[in-house]
């Protein structure tokens, strides 16, 4: 019964893909050219999002989703896979926390998307690249209200939190959408080589 | 850099702190954080306050990995606090900056707040300080078991934690290798046009991805060989230990909480 759910090579993958959310995450290390400059200071892009929605499409709906919890677990015991190498419970409290928290949700809806599409164009994938991205600020823009309200204790309207958040989610929408182009091959290319992942 | 990865902020140390059993500091970090919220007196922030800091002093962790482990959120902890100090318009006026009256109200107010949040960081760091991951996520399956009743993957959440664990140090240096590979191949990862950014990305991205895939196919091969077939019938390479000094601490844990409502109110 238990045992059914999951295949041993979904656990293995899922396990793997935590990883490379966290490689994701900080891909500016590698990848300086991810940063850019910004009101004097350069502000490392973080691929996150995009990560989490690709957990969807790669891994399934509940293997995706599956794997984002194993992520923020990973990160809530304090090993540094979140964005700038940070880690720690605290990390889900504070007012970006929802953002952490969405990719299980982004995650979902990005591969049930894929998974109830009849072909893999890239209409279908521009679909469930933007379906993540909104439920990652649907989610993310409440807890931000929530947490400034009840953890940090400073009052801030819902309007306010929308329009603070508004330049991040242009930003997102940009680079989400220029990632979202080059998917079918990318997503075809990785699928031919493993081959556990066609099955799911 | 790699090394800090596997143990994520655990300082080894010989310490009852680090003794303890990791259910224990748990349960105890758990509670503790809610407890932290229903604080509304001086005395009841002070009574916290002095456990944490028994905590941390028993733990022999040195300070600084304590001051580090707190750097990302020193900036919140301020920012809430200026941001109170000038948001609170009730009570007496105590002093004006730039005719900007200023309440003791607020000053009450902001300490309190900053406080609270200090006192789970650091408590909650206080636990990963002196916990390695792998103990944590073993506590997690055990203190989690019930829920493997609705039919919750526990065993699978554990299991995926610690092969993740494993796999942080390799696919950094494969990340490390491939991205030096294709620089020789004349990939620019450093400027360049939004395209070719976009393409030195994707360079990198797809030979990782095909990798770690493969390593994690791999891996399901050898454990299926070697007779994997879930939690059923498993037994544990590291056991959790509950010993007396857990029982000691949970009693003075008890001992603290009702001190704490008792002052609270």
């Amino acid at each position: 019964m238990n045992n059914q759910r999951f295949r041993t090579v979904d656990l293995t993958m899922g396990a793997v893909f935590v990883v490379l959310m966290m490689i994701g995450a900080n891909l500016a290390y590698w990848v300086p050219a991810l940063k850019i400059t910004y009101a004097g200071g350069e502000v490392p892009l973080t691929l996150q999002t995009f990560f989490a929605i690709l957990a969807g499409i790669l891994l399934g709906r509940k293997l995706g989703a599956f794997s984002m919890i194993v992520y923020l677990a990973v990160g809530a015991v304090g090993v540094p896979v979140f964005a700038e190498m940070s880690a720690g419970i605290a990390n889900l409290a504070m007012p970006t926390g929802g953002f952490l928290i969405s990719f299980v949700f982004v995650a979902y809806i990005s591969g049930l998307i894929i998974e109830k599409a009849s072909n893999n164009s890239l209409a279908t994938y521009s679909f469930a690249v933007f379906g993540g991205l909104i439920v990652n600020y649907l989610i993310g823009t409440p807890y931000l209200y929530f947490s400034m309200n009840n953890v940090l204790g400073v009052p801030i309207s819902m309007y306010g939190s929308m329009l603070t958040m508004l330049p991040f989610f242009i930003k997102d929408a940009v680079i989400t959408g220029l990632l979202a182009a080059t998917l079918p091959s990318f997503v075809t290319r990785i699928q031919r080589v493993s081959p556990s992942l066609r099955s799911q | 850099m790699n090394q800090s990865f596997i143990i994520g902020q655990y300082v080894p140390k010989e310490s009852p702190v680090h003794a303890l059993d990791a259910r224990t500091k748990l349960v105890i970090v758990f509670f503790y954080v809610l407890v932290t919220f229903s604080a509304e007196t001086l005395s009841s922030y002070l009574i916290l306050f002095l456990f944490a800091a028994f905590g941390a002093v028993m733990s022999r962790v040195h300070p600084l990995f304590i001051v580090k482990g707190l750097r990302p959120i020193w900036f919140i902890i301020i920012l809430t606090f200026i941001l109170h100090l000038f948001i609170q318009r009730q009570g007496e006026v105590l002093f004006s900056i730039f005719g900007y009256a200023i309440y003791d109200q607020a000053v009450i107010q902001a300490a309190i707040i900053s406080s609270r949040l200090f006192l789970l960081i650091l408590m909650t760091s206080l636990l990963t300080l002196t916990t390695t991951p792998i103990s944590i996520t073993d506590a997690v399956e055990t203190l989690l078991k019930p829920l493997k009743s609705i039919k919750l993957p526990i065993h699978e959440l554990a299991l995926m934690m610690s092969i993740s664990l494993r796999f942080i140090p390799t696919l950094i240096e494969e990340t490390d290798k491939i991205s030096k590979a294709q620089a020789s191949r004349g990939i620019d990862f450093r400027t360049g046009k939004w395209r070719d950014r976009l393409k030195a990305i994707f360079a990198l991205l797809i030979p990782l991805f095909i990798s770690a895939f493969k390593r994690a196919e791999d891996l399901a091969m050898a454990m299926e060989a070697r007779g994997y077939r879930g939690d059923y019938g498993r037994t544990k390479f590291r056991e959790l230990k509950f010993t007396s000094l857990d029982l000691i601490v949970f009693l003075l844990f008890i001992i603290i909480v009702i001190g704490f409502f008792y002052f609270n109110g």
